[in-house]
C-alpha cells in the first residue's frame, strides 16, 4: 500500500516540480545505509548548539560528549551506576579520597594512550580555570581539590570534605584528549571556550576516546559518528550515526514518515503518537524526570500581592488544580501527575509518601475563606484591598500544552474567586521579569516553566537554596533551614540516610509549595520497525549523556 | 550636474541612514529585558564569580557609551565581534549562514518576481477572460495565505516525493560515494520546496501590482496611438506598455532583492533550513547583541543599498526625475 501511495504523489507532483529531470531520483528510499551493521539516522528538534563541551548547553551536545569522550562511569537501565573507563573504584573511610582503576592498554582514535594522567590532567587543568572559561564545569568539581595519576591505571581524586555524589558528578564528566587541548589551556584560556572543537579541515575525524568517532560536523544541520576503531569497550552494532537536526517537530515525524529518518527521539509531540502507530512506527513512551511546574513567587521580600506568601492561599491553588484533566487534555494521557521536585521516574529519590492533595473546588474556596478573603462583587476574591488578580510569567517552552494547561487552571481558578492571565515573553525576558529588580524577585506572582533535571536529586535540590538566587531560583524561594538540609544531604556518604533526609526536603517543599507540580511528561520516541536494541531512559529518552548503551546496541532488526 | 547631485545627495542619504541603522541596532537590543549572562550562566550550582566572568567576558561591565564606541571602532577595522553564544566570530557565522540563505531566497524571490510580472501582464492583456479571473483569484489567495500554512501544506503533499528538510542528504559522501552531479542534483532536490513556498507567498503581490500598472498603461494616449497605427497588441505590449508598467515594479523588486539577505525565517523554520533568519531569532532568544548587531548591520546595509540601486534606476528610466 505505502508503495502505491507514494507512486502516486510522485506522478502527481512531476508538473509542479521545478527540477523535473531530477525529481525521479527523489522517489529512491533515503533510508539508511546498508553498510555493515547499518546506519542509524536520528532526527531531534534539539540541536547541538556548540562542540566545545564548556560552551555547550543543549542535551545533544552532552549526548555526543558520552559517545565521542570518555567517562569514568555511566548509568545503566535502572539508574545505577556502572563501570566504564574506570573498571572499579573505591573511597577512603572519610570520603575524601576517591580510587579510580582505569582500563589498560586503551588508545584514542588516534593511537596515543588514553591513561588515568589523561583524567587527572581534565581534572586539574579545568580546576584551574573552574571560575573564568571552564565554569561550566564547576559544579562537577565542588569540593574537589585535585587529581593525581601515580600510574597508567590509577586516578587518585581528593576532596576537602565527604561528597555524597562523587560517581554522578564523574558521569558527567568527559575525559579530554590533552594532545589536542592542552594548547587552550593555557594563559587567560581564552582558547577554552573559543576552539570550536569540530573534524578538522583535512577530513580526518575527531579525537575521541568513545564508541564513536565525529567524522562531520555542520552547525544546525547534522552531525555524522563512525565506529571508532581504537574504542577498547564492546563493539558497536551499526557501522555509524546520524543525528539530524530539525526546525520543528512537525517537519521531524514527517520525516520519520518519509523514511528519511529512523527514529525520532525526546521532543516527539504527543499529537503524532497515533497517526505514527497506526503508519506501523514503534512509539515508546517512558515516564521522565522532567516536571512542569506552576511557581508562585514565596520570597519574604515581594513588594506586592503579599497574600501570595500566606501558605492557605498556596494550598488553595493546588486544591483548584486538575491535575488528571490537565494529563487527559493537555497531554493525551502522556504525562503522570506531579507531586514533589523529585519525579517518581528517578527511582528510590523521589518521596512516594507525599499526600498530594485531590482536585477541589470547595475545599480550595474554603481555604480563601479562612484566610480572609472575601468573595467580591465582581466575582473575585479581594486580599489586603484589591482583587486576587496575577499574572502569570510563559516562556515559549510552555506553549502548546502548557497553554492548554493554562486553560484548564484559568477556568478552575476563576470558580473560587481568583483571576489569571497569560504572560507571554521568551526565555530571557521570563528570567529576567521573575528576578526582578536585580535579582531580588519582588514584582513577579506567577510563572509557568519546567525543569529536566539530571538522574542525581542534588541538581534539583539546589535550585531552591537561597545560593540560586539569581542564578537558577526561578521562585525567588530561600529558606535557611531547607539550605542546612541541603548542604547536609550532599555530604551524606550512606545512600539510606541521604534519601531519607532528600525525601524530608520534599516533604518539606511540598508543604511550603513554591512550586505546585503539575506533571512529569512522558518521553515519547519513535522509531522504524526495521531498528531495534533502544534502551529507554527517563533523561533525554534512548540517545541520552547518561550511558552509550542504545548507540552500542541498537541494530536492524 | 543636476545629475550628479542627485546621485551624490542620494549616496549621504544611504551612508547616514546606514549609520543611524548601526546605532539602533546597538541599542534597540539592548533595550530588551533579558540577558545574556542569566541564560549562560544557568548551569548547575551557577556561582556568582561564573555570572561575573561572563560579565566581563562579554565586556558588559563597561558602561554603554563606551560598549558602543568599542563597536564603532571594532567595525571600523572591519570585525563584527564574537557571537556570545557559540564564542565564534559574527561575521563568519554569519557569512555560513548567508551562504544557506542566499541560493533559496534568491530563487524563490527571483522566481516570484519572474511569473508574478508574467501573470501580472497575461492577466491585464486578457482583463476580464476566464484566464484573468483565475490568475487574479490565485494571486491574492496565495498572497493570502500564511507562509507557515503553505510550506506545511507542501511538506505534507510533497514529502516522500521531495526532500523536507535540510539542505542536503548528510550521509551520501560519507557512508558511501556520491559524484559531485549527484551532490548538484541532491541540493537542488533539498532547494524545491523551500523556494517554492517562497515562490508561491511573494508571486501574487507582484502579479497584482503589475496587472495594474498594466491597466493604467493600456489606457493611455500613446497606446492608443499604437493601436491607430496598426501595430499588434502582442507589440504594443511588448514595446509599449510592458516598458512603461515595469517602473512601480522597479521599487517593489529592489526592496524584494534587499531583503533576500535577511533570509525567510518562517520558510527556513517549515524546511529547517540553516539560513539568517533562524539564526537572527535564535539570536534575539539568547540576548546574543554581537550576532544580533551584525545580522542586522548586513540587513540594513542591503536594503539602503539596494534602494539606492533603485533609486539610480528610477533616474535613468523616468527622465522626469532628472528635470
Amino acid at each position: 500500500m505505502r508503495v502505491r501511495a507514494r507512486l502516486g504523489r510522485c506522478v502527481i507532483a512531476l508538473p509542479l516540480a521545478l527540477a523535473a529531470a531530477v525529481s525521479l531520483a527523489s522517489c529512491n528510499s533515503t533510508g539508511s545505509g546498508t553498510g555493515a551493521g547499518g546506519v542509524l539516522h536520528i532526527g531531534t528538534t534539539y540541536p547541538i548548539d556548540s562542540m566545545n563541551p564548556f560552551v555547550a548547553q543543549s542535551d545533544y551536545s552532552y549526548a555526543v560528549y558520552e559517545y565521542i569522550y570518555p567517562q569514568l562511569v555511566q548509568y545503566n537501565s535502572k539508574l545505577g551506576i556502572e563501570p566504564d573507563f574506570a573498571r572499579s573504584w573505591s573511597t577512603s573511610a572519610d570520603g575524601r579520597t576517591w580510587t579510580f582503576h582505569t582500563v589498560p592498554h586503551a588508545k584514542w582514535s588516534d593511537g596515543k594512550p588514553l591513561t588515568a594522567a589523561d583524567v587527572a590532567w581534565t581534572i586539574n587543568e579545568v580546576m584551574k580555570y573552574r571560575n573564568g572559561p571552564a565554569g561550566q564545569w564547576a559544579g562537577l568539581l565542588e569540593h574537589m581539590i585535585g587529581a593525581s595519576a601515580p600510574n597508567p591505571t590509577t586516578v587518585v581524586i581528593r576532596y576537602s570534605t565527604a561528597v555524597a555524589n562523587v560517581l554522578e558528578q564523574m558521569q558527567g564528566m568527559s575525559v579530554l584528549p590533552r594532545q589536542v587541548w592542552a594548547p587552550y589551556f593555557t594563559g587567560k584560556g581564552t582558547g577554552i571556550k573559543t576552539f570550536q572543537n569540530v573534524p578538522p579541515a583535512n577530513g580526518q575525524p575527531m579525537v575521541s576516546g568513545g564508541p564513536f568517532e565525529l567524522v562531520q560536523y555542520k552547525a544546525n544541520q547534522y552531525a555524522l559518528f563512525k565506529r571508532n576503531p581504537n574504542w577498547w569497550g564492546p563493539k558497536p552494532k551499526i557501522e555509524g550515526f546520524g543525528l539530524q537536526f530539525f526546525s520543528n517537530a512537525d517537519a521531524m515525524v514527517q520525516a520519520l514518515k518519509d523514511h528519511q529518518v529512523d527514529f525520532i527521539g525526546e521532543y516527539t509531540p504527543p499529537t503524532a503518537v497515533t497517526a505514527l502507530k497506526k503508519a506501523g512506527f514503534v512509539v515508546t513512551t517512558t515516564p521522565s524526570l522532567s516536571m512542569k511546574t506552576f511557581i508562585i513567587n514565596t520570597n519574604p521580600h515581594k513588594t506586592t500581592h503579599r497574600e501570595l506568601l500566606n501558605p492557605l492561599v498556596r494550598e488553595a491553588i493546588e486544591y483548584a488544580t486538575d491535575r488528571q484533566q490537565i494529563i487527559k487534555t493537555a497531554w493525551l494521557g502522556l504525562a503522570q501527575p506531579g507531586s514533589t521536585i523529585i519525579a517518581p521516574a528517578d527511582g528510590s529519590w523521589h518521596d512516594p509518601n507525599i499526600n498530594v492533595v485531590p482536585f477541589n473546588l470547595s475545599k480550595a474556596g474554603q481555604l480563601l475563606d479562612q484566610a480572609g478573603y472575601k468573595m467580591g462583587p465582581n466575582g473575585l476574591r479581594i486580599a489586603n484591598g484589591h482583587p486576587m488578580r496575577y499574572s502569570v510569567i510563559f516562556p515559549p517552552d510552555e506553549r502548546g500544552t502548557g497553554d492548554r494547561t493554562f486553560q484548564i487552571m484559568q477556568s478552575d481558578l476563576q470558580k473560587i474567586g481568583i483571576s489569571i492571565t497569560q504572560q507571554n515573553m521568551d526565555d530571557s525576558a521570563t528570567f529576567n521579569a521573575i528576578s526582578a529588580p536585580n535579582n531580588k524577585y519582588e514584582t513577579f506572582d506567577m510563572a509557568m516553566w519546567d525543569w529536566v533535571p539530571p538522574v542525581d536529586p542534588d541538581f534539583m535540590l539546589s535550585v531552591l537554596t537561597c545560593a540560586q538566587l539569581g542564578n537558577n531560583s526561578d521562585s525567588g524561594y530561600c529558606n535557611p533551614n531547607y539550605d542546612r538540609m541541603y548542604a547536609r544531604q550532599s555530604t551524606l556518604m550512606d545512600s539510606s540516610a541521604r534519601r531519607e533526609l532528600i525525601w524530608q526536603m520534599q516533604q518539606y517543599m511540598y508543604s511550603a509549595r513554591p512550586y505546585i507540580i503539575l506533571d512529569y511528561p512522558d518521553i515519547i520516541e519513535a522509531h522504524s520497525p526495521n531498528w531495534t536494541g533502544f534502551t529507554v531512559s527517563p533523561v533525554m529518552g534512548s540517545v541520552n549523556s547518561l550511558s552509550t548503551q542504545t548507540l552500542i546496541q541498537v541494530h536492524q532488526s | 550636474m543636476r545629475g550628479a547631485d542627485y546621485v551624490i545627495r542620494r549616496i549621504g542619504f544611504a551612508l547616514l541612514t546606514i549609520f543611524i541603522a548601526i546605532t539602533i541596532n546597538f541599542f534597540l537590543f539592548r533595550v530588551l529585558p533579558g540577558n545574556v549572562v542569566s541564560d549562560l550562566a544557568r548551569v548547575p550550582h551557577a556561582t556568582p564569580q561564573l555570572r561575573h566572568a561572563l560579565t566581563v567576558e562579554f565586556g558588559l561591565d563597561r558602561p554603554k557609551w563606551e560598549q558602543y564606541l568599542i563597536y564603532l571602532r571594532e567595525l571600523l577595522h572591519g570585525s563584527m565581534g564574537i557571537s556570545f553564544a557559540t564564542q565564534q566570530p559574527v561575521s563568519q557565522l554569519l557569512f555560513n549562514d548567508l551562504k544557506n540563505t542566499i541560493p533559496m531566497v534568491a530563487i524563490g524571490t527571483l522566481g516570484a518576481i519572474v511569473v508574478g510580472i508574467g501573470t501580472g501582464v497575461l492577466s491585464a492583456w486578457r482583463r476580464g477572460s476566464a484566464s484573468d479571473h483565475v490568475s487574479t483569484n490565485l494571486a491574492i489567495a496565495f498572497y493570502a495565505f500564511p507562509t507557515q500554512f503553505l510550506g506545511l501544506m507542501l511538506l505534507i503533499l510533497l514529502g516522500g516525493l521531495l526532500p523536507t528538510s535540510g539542505m542536503e542528504n548528510p550521509y551520501a559522501g560519507v557512508f558511501g560515494p556520491q559524484s559531485t552531479m549527484a551532490r548538484f542534483q541532491d541540493i537542488g532536490l533539498h532547494l524545491i520546496l523551500p523556494a517554492l513556498t517562497l515562490l508561491l507567498t511573494l508571486y501574487g503581490e507582484f502579479t497584482l501590482i503589475m496587472r495594474s500598472s498594466m491597466l493604467e498603461t493600456l489606457g493611455e494616449d500613446y497606446v492608443l496611438t499604437a493601436r491607430a497605427k496598426g501595430l499588434s497588441d502582442r507589440r504594443i505590449i511588448a514595446r509599449h506598455v510592458v516598458r512603461n508598467a515595469l517602473l512601480p515594479i522597479a521599487t517593489l523588486v529592489a526592496l524584494s532583492i534587499g531583503w533576500i539577505v535577511g533570509g525567510a525565517i518562517l520558510v527556513e523554520y517549515i524546511f529547517s533550513w540553516p539560513g539568517i533568519g533562524q539564526a537572527l531569532w535564535q539570536a534575539i532568544n539568547q540576548r546574543d547583541y554581537p550576532m544580533l548587531q551584525g545580522g542586522f548591520l548586513i540587513l540594513a546595509v542591503s536594503v539602503v543599498v539596494l534602494n539606492l540601486l533603485a533609486d539610480l534606476a528610477y533616474f535613468k528610466l523616468d527622465p522626469r526625475i532628472s528635470e
